[in-house]
Parts: C-alpha cells; structure tokens; sequence
C-alpha cells in the first residue's frame, strides 16, 4: 500500500519536472506563427526574403512560411484545417474567398487586432481602394498584403511593324479589335490578343463601366441573390468579343497565367493579366522587344466611368491565436507596412504598394520615371472612383464557383458558341449558387 | 485443420495490423464520406442534413453526366486504344530483329515518367501559342489547335497522353507474357499450316488472356483514378468541362467549389461502379483467361 503511494508520488513528481521543463525550454524558444500562402513563381523568393528579414531582426519571433497550394486550395485548407484544429495564424486568401471569410466566424476581424492588443493602428495609411475593397461597414476585416490590378500590357515593337502608332495603344474595345485584324493583315502575328484570368477581365469590364455584377448593392449591402447580367452592357461586350474570337483577334489563353507565355515569346501583342505578372515579365522579356502597359479597354462613353478591381489577396488572422501569437503577428503586420518593405515588395513583384507612405517614397526616388510600366495600374486605380458598390467589387459566397461559371461562358464564346445562350447559362447556375449558400443563413 | 495448433491466436495477432490499418486509412473514412453525403457543408463548415438530396440532384445535373458520359469515353479509350498499340509494339519488340533490347527499354522507360511530367511535357509540346506539335501542325493543314478552348482537342490530348504515359507499362507485362507463351505451340501451328495471323489468334492471344484480363484492370483503375495528375497539369477539367471527368470533378467540387456533400455522394457513387467494375473482371478473369498449358 505505502510503496504504490510512493510511486505514484514519483511518477507525479517525475510528470510534474517534465512539464516545467518544458514550459522553461519553451520560453527561451522564439514564439511561432504559421502564415500559409500561395507565392509561387519568382513571387516566392521575395516573400521569404520579407519573411526572412522579420525573423532576424525579431529572434524572439518567427514566422514560418508554408506554400499551400494555389489559391483556391488554400482557402479550402484552412477551412479543413480549422475544424480539425491545425489552422496556421495567419492565411493568405485571394480577393475571391472574402465573403466567404466573412462569413466563416474563424478569423479576427484585422480592424480589431491593434484593439486587442491594446494598441493603435491609422488604417488611413493604406490605399483608399485597397481599403474599400476589403473593409464591411467601414472597417477593414482583412490586412492589405499583396494587392493588384488588371491592365493591358503590349508589344510596342509589333505596332510599329504593323505601321500603328505604339504610344496610341487602343483605348476601346472596338479599337483593340481593329488594331487586332491591322496586326494579323501585316502578319505580325497570328492573334493578337488574350487574357489571364478571363472570369476576372469580365469581372472588372463590368466595374470599369461602373455596373454592378450581382444584386444587393453588389454583395456589399447583402447577400446577393441573383446576377445582374446578361444585360444590354453584357450583350455588348460580348458580341466584340465573340468577333474577336472569331476573327482570330483574341486567342483564349487558359485561366491564370498560361498566356504570359505566348506575349513573352511574341506571339500576341496584347496580354490583359494582372500587374503582379509585371516583374516576371519584364525579366523574360529582357531586351527581346519593348513591353509596354496601359489601361484597360472600355466599351463605349454611353456608359459611366467606374475602376478596375482590386485582385490579388490579403491576410487574415485565426480567431484562435494567443496574444502572445496576436503580438507576433502584428509585429509582422506592422513590418510588411514599413514603407521600405513595401517598395521591396512592389518592386520586386509588381503588387501595389499598400500604404500611401511607400508610394511617396518610390516616388520621390523616381522609381516610376525609370519603370513607367509601374506606375500604369496605379495611375488608372487611382483615377477611376471607388466609392460605388460597382466599382469597389463585388462580394459573394460562392464566388470561386461563379468565377468558373463565367470562365465556361467565356470558353465556349471563344470556341464560337452563341454569347447570349453561354452567358444566360452560367447565370442561371450561379443563381442556384446564390441561393443555396443563402440556405446556410436561413 | 488447424495449421497453428498451440497457437490459437497468433493468426490474428499477425493479421492485427493490416486490418487496424485499413479500418483507420479505408473503412472509417468511407463511412464518413457517406454520412457526409447525405448533408450540405457550409463554407465554415456546419452540417445540415439534407437527405437523398445530393444524390438526387447528382442524378439531375447535366454535368455530372457529362462527366459520366465522358469518363466511360475516357477509360474506353485508354483501355481499348491503349492496349491495342501496346500489344502491337510488344510483338514487335519480340521478333527477333537486332537490337531488340534496346526497342524494348525505348518503348518501355515512359513508365518511370510521372503522369504529371508527362502532362507538362504534352501541354507545351501542344500549346496554343508556342507548342511545337500546334506549330506543326498548323504550317502542315492550316489549321492551329487550341485545347484551350477546344472540347474535342482536349479530350484527344488528355487521352492520347494518358494512353502514351501508359504504354510503356502495358508493353513491359506484353513482353513477358509473350516469351511465356511456349514456342513449340507456336511451331505445331505453323507446321499443321496456319498463317501468322490464325497463329496469333487461336495460340498466342489466348495464352496471353490471364495478362490482358490484368492489365484491362489496372488501365481501369488508370482511367478513373490516376489520369487525375494529368488532368489537373494539362487542363483542369476544362474547357468547358469536356475533361472533368469524374474523379477530377470529386476534387473540383470538394475542394474547389467547397460542395463537400456534393462531392462526397459522388465518390460513394464511383466507389459503386469501380466495384462493380471490378467484381465482374476479376470474375470473368478468373473464369474465362487460359491458365493452363
């Protein structure tokens, strides 16, 4: 009896150091935080650089770097993630998953992090349509990271061998097909045109002309219930389109990256894709030909002027972190807004600068003087409003799925298929969409 | 009877760890996605019960019979084609002309390429814009291929790649199977004045069967499981869907477009076809192939 006493005290004695141990071995350990993303590309580099720097001038925290996949794959891993309890504390998620995070009752608002802490932050210092692109009833849920734009990016040497002017580049869509068949006739090229993100150039078509792409004030009033399109703008754009298509003009390019390809080997002159491809292109075109950018076509002057869309992603914060992992997060938050790491991002990537700060300082340094390619997307998110719910971008659950719905369309005008019947299509099935995730809320 | 007799348990003992890892890694997971096939998942996650709604709706979607019509396309496809030319190589590999060792390895190497380098390599060799083959093409017949945007381009590439990547597998259990088939069979053939192709008909095909039953299995299990590396290199699932075939369209719906529920009724339903799939070829295999000599 008195000996399994004694053991037992043992054991709990023995139990008892070894926790002790631990926690003292844990103190003298920097404290860790997770930060899942989808960098990939030469964008990867320069992101564990950053990442890589935060570290070594804060030895007691570390931020640990994991590539999860694409976009898409990451929003799915964090949700799995964050049922089963192994969620990282800080999620990159691209500017389509927001509604969804939202609503998904995991994060920290990023508005409430400098509160929780006890601090203060001037979220002022972003970029107003950054700012609006991310915030709900005024206040931003997501922390600005890597932001983007749509433009047009071009092959000046092409227009001069087609005898067209390359500091005139088209300005409408009817121009682009012009200068499109001009290209083909001089045989310079075989098509001349194509997108990435093909769902997202519809997308920002739309906001360009200050038009909403969904009810509910745009999904930013509520929950949109139905699409506001095939419309008369709709039914426009895409009867250019399908000419384009048909005439050769716009060659389909894949749905992300795949036709920076055929632009940096010259095979088409006009490329419409995001400004985070700007630096990978630049870098692979080299000296081959001059690469130039501008803004994105729009239809006709019958329709009000709008902006194009914030793309790319942000970063959102586990609702369960500690405030010892909420303090280290912060301070990286708070690192990546430094105004000298926001122009190493933006220079070696080709994302806005987030904060007002940082573009003064590239600014002043000349840095759009010497690379005017940089200043294009800012010059034209910047100049176009961002105080309509059109042209601040639209917000919807199932938004990855509409995404794709658009890109069938898209697909099938560009095989010749009837615009108005693919478009109708896909409309009704993001309609179905809407509705079932709205089930979730009733 | 008894084969272990002062050992009445040690049998079990041995199995122990097989079935504790398949209970974990394969029976409790497929319960799971069936209870999960009867509910809608939020995008945060709740469950709501929704009945037989998923699989009813499964049934009514145009898509998901697409995908079904296009997959039975597919596996047809890789299976029927693919063993059809690796059979023809394997027996020309076999004849006895020089440097048959070294057709052998050529043919057979592709094997020890994985799907997805083989997706890289045919998505540029075909690519719109800068694909050698597109270029070849188009400078032959005018014509520019673009899987882009083409359904039919697609699916031919997806399948002539996955039949490719295949090959060298197929042509390698080809090869062994025909030097099993004894050579005096063949000469009495010959000698009671059959041409070459009664020969190969009547001696070598039958004698082959037990290796042809095996390989339409695993081209099988090919087709609806593993062409999944492929397709997601090459085209993911699209255009227009026409290459979502029904594992990628598993994969798209639960991890894409986070329909969980959706997808999970749809890998019970694929799990009912490749076990029925399988049911009858192990059944027909083991009833119909020439075993004996």
């Amino acid at each position: 009896m008195f000996s399994i006493v004694a053991r037992r005290m043992a054991v709990a004695v023995l139990v008892l150091a070894f926790v002790l141990g631990g926690i003292a071995t844990a103190a003298a350990q920097p404290v860790k935080v997770e930060f899942w993303h989808s960098m990939t590309g030469s964008r990867l580099d320069v992101l564990n650089k950053v990442v890589a720097d935060f570290n070594a001038i804060n030895p007691n925290m570390q931020i640990e770097p994991v590539l999860v996949g694409t976009y898409e794959e990451c929003l799915a891993r964090f949700r799995a993630a964050y049922q089963a309890g192994q969620e990282p504390g800080i999620v990159q998620i691209y500017e389509v998953g927001t509604q969804a995070m939202h609503d998904s009752g995991m994060i920290i608002p990023a508005y409430q992090i400098p509160e929780r802490l006890g601090e203060n932050w001037d979220f002022g210092q972003y970029i107003r349509p950054i700012v609006q692109y991310y915030s709900k009833d005024g206040n931003l849920w997501s922390w600005p990271f890597a932001s983007s734009t749509a433009m047009i990016y071009y092959n000046a040497d092409h227009l001069r061998a087609a005898g067209l002017d390359p500091n005139k580049p088209p300005t409408t869509w009817q121009e682009m097909y012009e200068y499109g068949l001009k290209l083909i006739e001089a045989g310079v090229v075989k098509n001349a045109l194509s997108f990435g993100w093909p769902d997202w150039m519809f997308e920002n078509a739309l906001a360009l002309h200050d038009l909403e792409y969904a009810n509910m004030g745009n999904g930013r009033e509520g929950r949109p219930t139905s699409v506001s399109w095939p419309n008369e703008f709709t039914d426009e754009l895409l009867t250019i389109w399908s000419k384009m298509a048909r005439d050769g003009v716009w060659i389909y390019g894949g749905a992300e990256y795949n036709a920076n390809g055929a632009f940096q080997s010259g095979e088409i002159t006009f490329l419409m894709q995001s400004t985070s491809s700007l630096d990978g292109i630049l870098k692979t075109v080299g000296d081959a030909f001059e690469v130039r950018t501008t803004f994105l076509p729009r239809l006709s002057d019958e329709y009000p002027r709008g902006n194009s869309l914030i793309g790319g992603n942000s970063l959102y914060v586990s609702n369960r972190v500690t405030d010892e992992e909420l303090r280290v997060i912060f301070e990286f938050f708070k690192y990546i807004s430094r105004t000298d790491v926001a122009v190493y991002w933006h220079k070696n990537t080709g994302y806005f600068p987030a904060t007002n700060a940082a573009v003064k300082a590239l600014m002043d340094e000349g840095w759009f003087t010497q690379s005017p390619n940089h200043l294009t997307a800012f010059l034209q998110i910047l100049s176009g409003k961002s105080d309509t719910n059109a042209s601040a971008g639209m917000r919807m659950g199932p938004f990855a799925q509409a995404r794709e719905w658009v890109r069938t369309a898209l697909e099938k005008i560009a095989n010749g298929e009837d615009q108005r019947a693919a478009l109708q299509y896909s409309a009704e099935q993001i309609n179905a969409l809407l509705r079932e995730y709205n089930e979730f809320f009733e | 009877m008894n084969r272990f007799p002062n050992y009445r348990f040690l049998p079990y003992w041995l199995v122990m760890p097989s079935i504790i890892v398949i209970v974990i890694f394969l029976i409790f997971p497929f319960a799971q996605a069936i209870n999960l096939s009867f509910h809608r998942v939020s995008p945060f996650g709740q469950l709501r019960n929704v009945g037989w709604r998923n699989y009813v709706e499964m049934f009514a979607s145009p898509e998901y019979l697409f995908s079904l019509r296009n997959t039975v396309i597919f596996s047809a496809l890789v299976i029927g084609v693919g063993l059809a030319v690796s059979l023809c190589i394997a027996l020309l590999t076999t004849q006895k002309i020089r440097g048959t060792a070294f057709y052998q390895i050529a043919f057979i190497w592709t094997y020890a390429m994985s799907p997805i380098i083989a997706g890289v390599m045919w998505s540029l060799i075909f690519d719109p814009s800068i694909g050698v083959a597109t270029r070849i093409i188009s400078g032959l017949t005018g014509y520019s291929i673009n899987y882009f945007t083409e359904p039919v381009a697609a699916f031919i590439l997806v399948t002539a790649a996955s039949v490719w990547v295949m090959l060298g597998y197929n042509i390698c259990f080809f090869v062994a199977g025909l030097q099993n088939v004894p050579h005096n069979l063949k000469e009495a053939a010959w000698i009671d004045g059959a041409s070459p192709w009664q020969t190969f008909w009547k001696v070598t095909f039958p004698l082959l069967s037990p290796t042809t039953a095996f390989l339409v299995f695993v081209n099988t299990v090919y087709a609806f499981f593993q062409s999944f590396g492929m397709i997601d290199v090459v085209t993911q699932g699209g255009p227009n869907r026409s290459t979502e075939f029904l594992i990628y369209k598993i994969y798209r719906d639960g991890f894409g477009r986070m329909q969980e529920g959706q997808a999970a009724a749809q890998s019970v339903f694929l799990f009912v076809i490749v076990a029925i799939i399988g049911a009858v070829q192990i059944y027909t295999s083991t009833r119909k192939s020439v075993y004996d000599r």
